[in-house]
């Protein structure tokens, strides 16, 4: 299922001069992730207005949880300028994807001469969210690499393609809040807006809603 | 209204085989009904409460309420007579094991605690698993036969904590008899979520959790126990509790499928590092996975003051079901399974696997601070109206409603009564859980008396309640989307502020002549830490906040709250 990524040009480029913070030392992005325009400095300010017109794959391979989904996705090359897990509960529970190339589709093997069926079994339902921009968990997305350690919530959004970042039950988090990223930073689409939902954790700082390790269904604690 | 004390000659069928008033019976033409019960009839469908899921409400009590084992549960009466004619008994339904994968203690080591802390009664729940159903369920029940021998004070439930097919776990338990090992055991290797194929579609499995709750609903139909209760635990955990499921359980059988934790246990795992675990309050750190229902928000995954979003947001989840006139009751309990600052560790050697459990817990001098669970009585308590210190008395209590629930022994004691204005007699007035009804026009109001703490808790305070919220809501019945899970016409109607130095707080609270069919629970905090509700502040003006992950001191956030006590017309 391929259709035009809905990825407008609604991001603002922002200025690059926001990143005086700390930890801004994240490791330099690979060239294809990049697919936006080239801006001036260590650090561009990426939208996801690079990205409009780029086709958009739906594929389900029935992975049974985003761990495993990512796990796929991470073996794919070249990897997805922009990359989305999409949950979907019937049949039976499983992890689609969507997935925008810079390029084209990745060389997707001997096996099978058809892209998509190496890509796994079609998914319109996650193409029709992604470009409706109403549901999704962004895993690539523009300025992703840069997203490490400890930042402000003005450079998340200076550094990244996501457009807004918010408090759970609280609104927008002010821009000068420090969010502990973990390295692990998965923002969804919510009402249009690739959108970070924060908590408040230890320290006064902001922590992404979803942890990298949550806790298992019947851990051993 | 006429009804009386007198005993049903109940049975335990479920839903539309509930005896529904001739009003409520839509298969009796209006042509012959009686005069009254036209006049109701025509209230109640033009107040859009008559039609499917109705029968199986409060809207068609008394006899949902009879059907339920309850023949006291109604009427201006209500659930008894005085204060003094219940027996508050505290207790936990959901405790783990050595029996239990993720545990480690005997059920004595459980139970003795739980006794010492205070509570009356107990439910051992280890997890539903091969090992479990095969073996496990088997040999935990001379070690809770040996409990009731040297715990006589104490009343220990054997049940399990159940893999909901498609959702959640549960409590499930039954009342103490021959029986007990064989029903839990059958149920469990026939419905318990470890045992199903893999390959089955959502749709197979939610089949099967109606199934399994009807199948504890016949086996005491069938006498072969005195009785069987479902609790859906940690609801909002994971968001895979849809709102269409959970009605579906209870429809079910109402008489079995009575309610769902309204706060999780694991409330010390918020205490910051390194004293404490430093993690999410409730162990609530998950986000949506392919098996979360779509329609929760995010603020579905955490815990609000300690409790779990679908009973923390005021006009959420329990109100939809509520308002629809469901019996849907809320508990608190420990789900301890390792407990904080304990100096044991799981018995070196064992076998889960082959033994059904873990070897004995073996002392290590070392003091836990990572575990995230308080002893059981520790730290919540769910407190059952009971009529008699007996297993069937708590039962019936929990099934009737009868029930408060705090944390940090934030109060003491609680007396809530709905009552015709006026009428100040000490054996009358309805209560938790209980349905009123008077005829349209009637004045009613709530009377309330909290003892408030005077004894320290285990944290060696002094608890000081700061505030009381009474939450009304309309009745408006069922509701045609299975899978709402907001009612707008509920909010904070009245709030009490307590003064310090305060030893008895008395209330009453004028709830007007009766026009619309409505509900009302009561909520009460230390004060310490609140903010807007999620359906706004005009609906919540001061509701439970957000725990913070790796901070969130137990302590220092409490809260307490009832269940419902519904007025409707005659």
């Amino acid at each position: 299922m391929i259709h035009p990524s809905a990825a407008a040009a609604t991001q603002a480029a922002a200025a690059p001069g926001l990143l005086s913070g700390p930890a801004l030392a994240g490791p330099a992005l690979a060239g294809p992730a990049l697919a936006g325009p080239a801006l001036a400095g260590a650090a561009p300010a990426l939208g996801l207005a690079g990205l409009a017109g780029l086709p958009v794959h739906g594929v389900s391979l029935e992975h049974p949880d985003t761990v495993a989904a990512e796990h796929w996705l991470a073996s794919l090359s070249p990897a997805p300028v922009l990359a989305c897990t999409h949950l979907v509960r019937s049949p039976r529970p499983h992890v689609a994807l969507s997935l925008v190339f810079a390029d084209t589709a990745p060389e997707l093997g001997a096996e099978s001469p058809d892209a998509l069926t190496k890509l796994g079994a079609e998914s319109p339902e996650a193409v029709a969210e992604h470009v409706a921009r109403r549901s999704g968990r962004a895993v690539r997305y523009p300025g992703v690499d840069l997203l490490v350690g400890t930042l402000r919530v003005a450079d998340v959004l200076a550094l990244s393609a996501i457009e807004q970042v918010e408090v759970l039950g609280g609104g927008e988090a002010d821009p000068q809040a420090l969010v502990d990223t973990g390295d692990f930073v998965r923002p969804q689409w919510r009402a249009g807006r690739l959108t970070l939902t924060t908590t408040p954790a230890v320290g006064g700082r902001l922590v992404p809603f979803e942890t990298r390790n949550p806790t298992p269904c019947c851990a051993a604690h | 209204m006429g009804h009386g004390h007198h005993h049903h000659d109940h049975d335990h069928s479920s839903g539309a085989a509930v005896d529904v008033p001739p009003a409520l019976d839509l298969s009796v033409p209006d042509g012959e009904l009686s005069p009254s019960d036209v006049s109701r009839r025509g209230f109640l469908r033009s107040a859009g409460l008559l039609g499917a899921g109705a029968a199986a409400s409060v809207l068609a009590t008394p006899s949902a309420a009879a059907a339920a084992g309850l023949p006291h549960s109604h009427g201006p009466a209500g659930g008894g007579t005085a204060k003094g004619g219940f027996r508050w008994l505290a207790g936990d339904h959901h405790i783990h094991t050595q029996h239990s994968s993720d545990g480690q203690y005997r059920v004595i080591d459980q139970a003795g605690h739980g006794r010492a802390f205070g509570l009356d009664w107990v439910v051992i729940t280890d997890h539903g698993s091969n090992a479990h159903a095969k073996i496990g369920v088997d040999k935990v029940n001379p070690d809770i036969l040996t409990t009731r021998e040297e715990l006589p004070d104490l009343l220990t439930f054997q049940g399990l904590e159940w893999n909901i097919p498609a959702a959640e776990h549960a409590t499930v338990f039954v009342h103490p008899g021959r029986n007990e090992v064989a029903v839990l055991k059958q149920f469990e290797q026939t419905f318990d979520g470890s045992q199903l194929p893999a390959t089955n579609t959502e749709a197979q499995n939610e089949a099967l959790a109606i199934a399994g709750i009807k199948f504890l609903g016949e086996q005491v139909k069938r006498r072969k126990v005195d009785g069987a209760l479902f609790l859906a635990n940690h609801p909002a955990r994971r968001g895979i509790d849809s709102p269409h499921e959970i009605r579906n359980w209870r429809d079910a059988d109402p008489t079995v499928a009575i309610g769902m934790e309204g706060a999780p246990g694991h409330q010390a795992a918020g205490i910051p590092a390194p004293n404490g675990r430093g993690g999410a309050r409730g162990l609530y750190d998950n986000n949506p996975s392919a098996a979360s229902y779509s329609g929760y928000p995010l603020e579905t995954y955490r815990t609000w003051g300690g409790f779990d979003w679908m009973t923390a947001t005021v006009g959420g989840l329990w109100d939809s079901l509520l308002s629809e006139g469901q019996a849907w009751w809320v508990t608190v309990n420990s789900d301890s399974h390792v407990n904080y600052l304990d100096q044991s560790e799981r018995g070196p050697g064992s076998d889960f696997e082959a033994n059904g459990r873990y070897n004995d817990p073996v002392y290590t001098g070392k003091v836990n601070t990572t575990a995230g669970d308080f002893w059981p009585g520790f730290y919540g308590r769910t407190n059952v109206g009971a009529t008699s210190f007996s297993y069937k008395a708590v039962m019936d209590g929990l099934r009737a409603g009868r029930v408060w629930v705090d944390h940090g022994r934030l109060i003491k004691n609680l007396d809530a009564r709905v009552r015709v204005a006026g009428d100040r007699r000490a054996a009358t007035g309805t209560p938790l859980g209980g349905v009123l009804h008077v005829k349209r026009g009637t004045a009613t109001e709530l009377t309330l008396e909290i003892d408030l703490q005077n004894v320290p808790n285990w944290a060696q305070f002094i608890p000081v309640l700061s505030r009381v919220d009474v939450i009304v809501g309309s009745v408006t019945g069922p509701v045609s989307a299975r899978d709402t899970f907001t009612a707008p016409n509920t909010k904070v109607v009245k709030s009490y502020e307590v003064s310090p130095g305060t030893r008895t707080l008395s209330v009453t609270y004028q709830l007007g002549r009766l026009d619309k069919p409505f509900y009302l629970r009561l909520r009460g905090t230390d004060g310490k830490r609140t903010q807007p509700g999620l359906m706004g502040a005009a609906v919540d003006p001061a509701g439970p906040k957000l725990d913070v992950i790796g901070d969130a001191d137990p302590w220092a956030d409490l809260w307490f709250y009832t269940n419902p006590i519904w007025v409707l017309p005659k």
